[in-house]
Formats: C-alpha cells, structure tokens, sequence
C-alpha cells in the first residue's frame, strides 16, 4: 500500500514543479523520497484511527480476527485499486480507497448497518466539492496574480513588488498547514499566528531583498517565471512532507490495527502506533517515488510544457489554501482532487494553453468509481480470508 | 502521475509559431530571388525560387502535423476553429510566395520595364514587412495566453494588427500603380509582358492579403 502511495500520489506532489523544469525529475524523485519519508517518519501520527474516519461502526466488531481480516483486505483492495488507477494514469484518492476497502469488508461482514452513512455521505460530498473548489481558488488566484502583475503599467516594476508578496502569502498558508497537517496541530489561530505569519514575513522579506539584488530579466515574464521556479521548488517540498506526515496514515493505519490485535489482542477505535511502523510505510512510499514515481515524473518532465512556474505556483498555493481552509471548516476535501481542480480553473481563465477534455472526463469517473470498487475488491478478499482463515 | 502528461495536451501556439518561422523564411527567400531578378541575374534568381518551392512544402509539412494534432477532445484557451482557420490563412502567405517564385520562373526578366521593377521590388520589401508581422503577431499571442490575456498584451497585439493592415494597403496603392503603368505602356509591351508583369504583383500582393487574414483570425481569438 506505502508503495503504490509513493508511485501514485507521491510522484503528484513534486509534478508542477517537474511539469515546469523548476527541478529535474531525478532531482524530484530524490527530493520528494527524502521528505515523504521525513514526513511519514517524523510526523506521521503515532496514534491512527483502527477504522479510519470512523467509518464503520467499532461496537458491532465483535471479533477481533474480524478487524486483522477486514484490515488485510482493505489493504490489498486499496493498493490493487491504486495500482490499477496508476497504471491508467488515473489520480485517484488513497484515503478514498482506503475508506472504500474498509466499507466493503464491513458490509459483508455484518450488513449496510455498520457503516456510518454520514461520514461516507460527506467523502461523497468531497468529491464534488475538492475540485470545484479548487478550480475556483486557482481561478481567483491566477486572476488576481495577472492583475497585480502582467496588467500593470510597467509589469517588471510591478513584479519586483508583488511576486514577494504573493510568495510571502503562500508560505503564510504553508506555515499554517505545517502546523495543522504535518505536526497535526489542531487551533488554526495557533496555527496562522505562531507559524504561518512568522514564515510569511521571512520569505517575504528575503524574496523581497533577493529581487532587490538581482531581478533576472527586465522582460517581467521571465523574470517573473525565474523568481516563482525557485518558490515551487519549497512549495513541492513541502507538499512531499505534508503529504508523506499525512497519507502514510492510510497505509500503515489498518497495519497498525493487525499489529494491535497481535500484541495485545484487542482491537479499538484508537491504537499507538510503534515507530518502526511508521518508518515501514515511509519506506514504502520512498521506494514508491523510487521505482515507479520515478518513471512517471521523467515522463512529465519531458512531456509537458504548459504548464509554466506561475501556473505551477498557483495550483500549489490553490491547493494548500483549499485543504487548509477545508480543514478549518472541517470539510473532507481531497488534496489530489483539488489540484486536478486548480488546472481546470487555470484552463478556465485561459491561463492554460490545452487541457485534454477526454482525461478530465476520465479521472471524474475514476474518482466516483474508487470507494465502490475498492469496496467491492475488499469485500471478495475478506470473505475468501473468512472462509481460509 | 501519468496524468499530468495527458492532461496537459499538446498546445498548437508552439507549433504555429514554428510554421510562421517558415513562412517567414519563405517570403525572405523570394525577396532574395526579387533581388536577383532586379539585377536580371536569371540563375541565381531560379535558385532562389526552387528554395521558395522547398520551403513552402515544409510549411505544408508543419501546417499538417498541426491539424492531425488539433482534435476537438482539447481544452483551449482560443477557439479550434480559429486556430485552424488563422493556421490555414498563415500557410497562404507561404503559398502566395511560392506563385510569385511560379511566375518569376516562366521567363527571363530582361523585357521588364525598370519603373514597373522598381514598384515590383519595392512591393517585395513590403510583402516581407506582412510576413514578419504575422510572426510578430503569433509570436505576441502566444504571450497574450501566457499573460492570461491581459489588456496590455493585447493591446500590443492590436497594435501589430494595425500594422499589418496598413502594409496591405500600401501593397495595395502599389498594385494599383503597377497596374496603371502597365496599361499606360500597352502599345509598347507585349499581351505576354504584361500579363507576366500583372501577375507577378498579383500573386506579390495576394502575400499581404492573406497576411491581413490571418490577422484577423488573431483579432478573433482574442475577443471571444
């Protein structure tokens, strides 16, 4: 499972930034191993939901092989269902796979009445929601960018003074997210001002002085696309290391609740997690970016050359600031979706030169097909176990 | 992911500007061979034609590859039909070129009249200003999608279009002038002199004609 998330969703996180040639694809896949693993390793949580998102009801688990079986198999449903969605090129949800694999084996195990229909009617109500939010954000975004920039009198002028602040503002929501996301921090004002602002201000301040010194073109497109190639290189970096403190969670997750069922012989709602553990499913996901991430990111970074540093920027920024604000409203918003999202909205405001209308159909699909057919698979898995064990 | 590298489809503003960088080449190449029959150099200007003929198949070539690539699954930033249509007006000022060249080859310039060569050469040089104003301009409208259509670059964009309309007529006054002064010689050129002459700023002309087209296939990306 850690694997196909580094070979699926691991290889998304560095991709604007591959798509743009702000760094290599060798560079990425180094980059992004590295921080998914820091990320999983260090700021993976140490206690996991057994059942994740509380979607199945814990008191009608009576046995506990029940929740080694079930774990197993939506295990191995989710990562065939990932591996399946990669082959195809399908960004499809980890943590909607997961909860597919779990709703399935729970079912068959003791009926519709198990699930909690409230939390999978708000994952459902994510899928619609992460992208037509975050199309409209990047839209917003990439509007009022060409607003304070390329519509000005004398754009070099203006870019010298608002790319500081546009990447300043990002690193607010970036400092906030690292709060919230990696070191799992739960008050957003905390949040915004103990690690947002502060870092919003540094990188502003040293943007600022950096262009000051040396603004690289007097022609403000490239000059702006230099400047934002380096502020995507820390944004991907940072999208590895969230995702990598985030995600591991789904692998390791239904792991956790074997090994607790192994030791202690109980299952429940909530179990520690032993950090070797939590450094398996970074692994994982590290020799996920390794092998076959790094396949997918060369592609990108060969193939697609529309998508420029501002652009990429945006769909970063876009996406940190519609988990971030989903996390404060406490909607279920998919960061995968979300992103796809931000390249629509982008398409939309023209800033996109061709989006292909096929795939975008494609990955709708595929996103309204995961929970069932990670459910199903799971549910034909739990009940040959049922039957073997 | 994969995704990304289907995602993102393969824009044709690359590529169009590939095709006007060989258009422009083309209309160079025949100013070149203008030049040559100016001087009444008949071989070095035969040279000069047989490259226009050349090149105008590798605009063919490109304009080919455009359209094969440009389905209607795209989302674009321009509409396809505009693309198509302002590629296939940017493809005539190549196929113009290539008449002119035709025509330069059917005979030996010596019986041309040096008055009606001077308007003929002068219309070249012209022709050439067209043709590199359409590369100006796909050149600029890739910078208008770059910009996400920002009023400054388009207003740049309007600009050139101007610029272009206002080459069209003064080729045009000039083929006017040609004109006059072929039917005011009749009695002392042949029907072939003339006819060869007419042509010749016929086809020169047709280069800014479809150059103007093209233009305003760009003024219609724009406002839609």
């Amino acid at each position: 499972m850690a694997w196909a998330i580094g070979a699926n969703d691991a290889a998304n996180s560095m991709s604007t930034a591959v798509g743009a040639k702000a760094i290599t694809p060798k560079q990425a896949v180094i980059i992004a191993g590295l921080l998914e693993f820091t990320g999983a390793y260090f700021f993976g949580k140490s206690v996991t939901e057994t059942i994740r998102k509380g979607i199945l009801d814990p008191t009608m688990i009576t046995d506990p092989m029940v929740l080694v079986y079930g774990s197993v198999a939506a295990l191995l449903a989710a990562t065939i269902w990932l591996i399946i969605a990669t082959k195809f090129g399908l960004p499809v949800s980890t943590t909607h796979s997961i909860i597919g694999g779990i709703a399935g084996y729970g079912i068959v195990y003791a009926g519709t009445a198990i699930v909690n229909w409230g939390k999978m009617g708000q994952v459902v109500l994510s899928w619609i929601l992460s992208p037509i939010i975050g199309a409209i954000m990047a839209y917003l975004i990439f509007k009022a960018f060409t607003k304070s920039i390329f519509e000005r009198k004398d754009p070099v002028r203006s870019a010298r003074i608002w790319s500081p602040f546009w990447i300043g503002l990002a690193f607010v929501v970036i400092g906030t997210m690292f709060y919230i996301k990696v070191l799992h921090g739960k008050d957003l004002k905390t949040g915004v001002l103990m690690y947002g602002i502060p870092l919003g201000i540094i990188v502003f301040v040293v943007t600022y002085l950096l262009i000051k010194l040396r603004f690289p073109s007097s022609d403000p497109f490239i000059g702006v696309e230099a400047i934002f190639k380096k502020a995507q290189v820390v944004t991907s970096g940072y999208v590895a290391l969230a995702h990598g403190a985030n995600d591991v969670a789904n692998a390791i997750g239904p792991v956790a609740a074997v090994y607790a069922v192994a030791t202690m012989g109980l299952g429940g709602m909530q179990v520690p997690v032993p950090k070797w553990i939590l450094a398996m499913g970074g692994l994982g996901i590290a020799v996920g970016v390794a092998t076959y991430g790094y396949k997918v990111m060369e592609t990108v970074g060969k193939k697609i050359t529309e998508l420029t540093n501002t652009r990429g920027f945006t769909i970063d920024f876009s996406a940190a600031t519609v988990v971030l604000a989903a996390s404060w409203l406490g909607l279920p918003i998919s960061t995968t979706h979300t992103v796809v999202g931000a390249v629509i909205g982008i398409g939309l405001a023209r800033g996109v030169k061709a989006i292909n209308k096929d795939i975008v159909r494609d990955i709708i699909i595929s996103w309204f097909v995961t929970v069932p057919v990670a459910g199903l698979i799971s549910a034909a898995i739990f009940k040959l176990l049922m039957i073997v064990g | 992911m994969q995704v990304w590298t289907k995602l993102f489809a393969k824009s044709p503003f690359k590529p169009l500007i590939k095709h006007a960088d060989v258009v422009l080449n083309t209309v160079e190449t025949l100013e070149k061979a203008l030049q040559a029959w100016y001087a009444c150099d008949y071989e070095g200007m035969r040279e000069f034609a047989i490259e226009v003929d050349r090149l105008e198949d590798v605009a063919d070539r490109i304009k080919e590859e455009i359209r094969d690539s440009l389905s209607s699954k795209l989302m674009m930033a321009v509409a396809r039909e505009d693309v198509l249509i302002y590629l296939h007006m940017q493809d005539k000022v190549a196929d113009a070129a290539e008449d002119t060249a035709k025509w330069l080859l059917v005979k030996k310039p010596d019986c041309v009249p040096t008055e009606a060569k001077d308007i003929i050469l002068e219309m070249g040089m012209e022709s050439i200003k067209a043709a590199k104003l359409v590369h100006e301009a796909i050149v600029q409208m890739d910078r208008v999608i770059e910009s996400g259509f920002t009023e400054g670059e388009i207003k740049r964009e309007y600009e050139i279009i101007r610029q272009i309309e206002s080459v069209e007529k003064e080729i045009d006054g000039l083929d006017t002038k040609l004109m006059q002064l072929v039917f005011e010689n009749a009695d002392s050129m042949s029907w072939g002199d003339g006819f060869y002459i007419l042509n010749i700023a016929r086809t020169l002309s047709n280069i800014s004609d479809k150059a103007k087209d093209a233009a305003e296939r760009i003024r219609l990306m724009m406002n839609k």
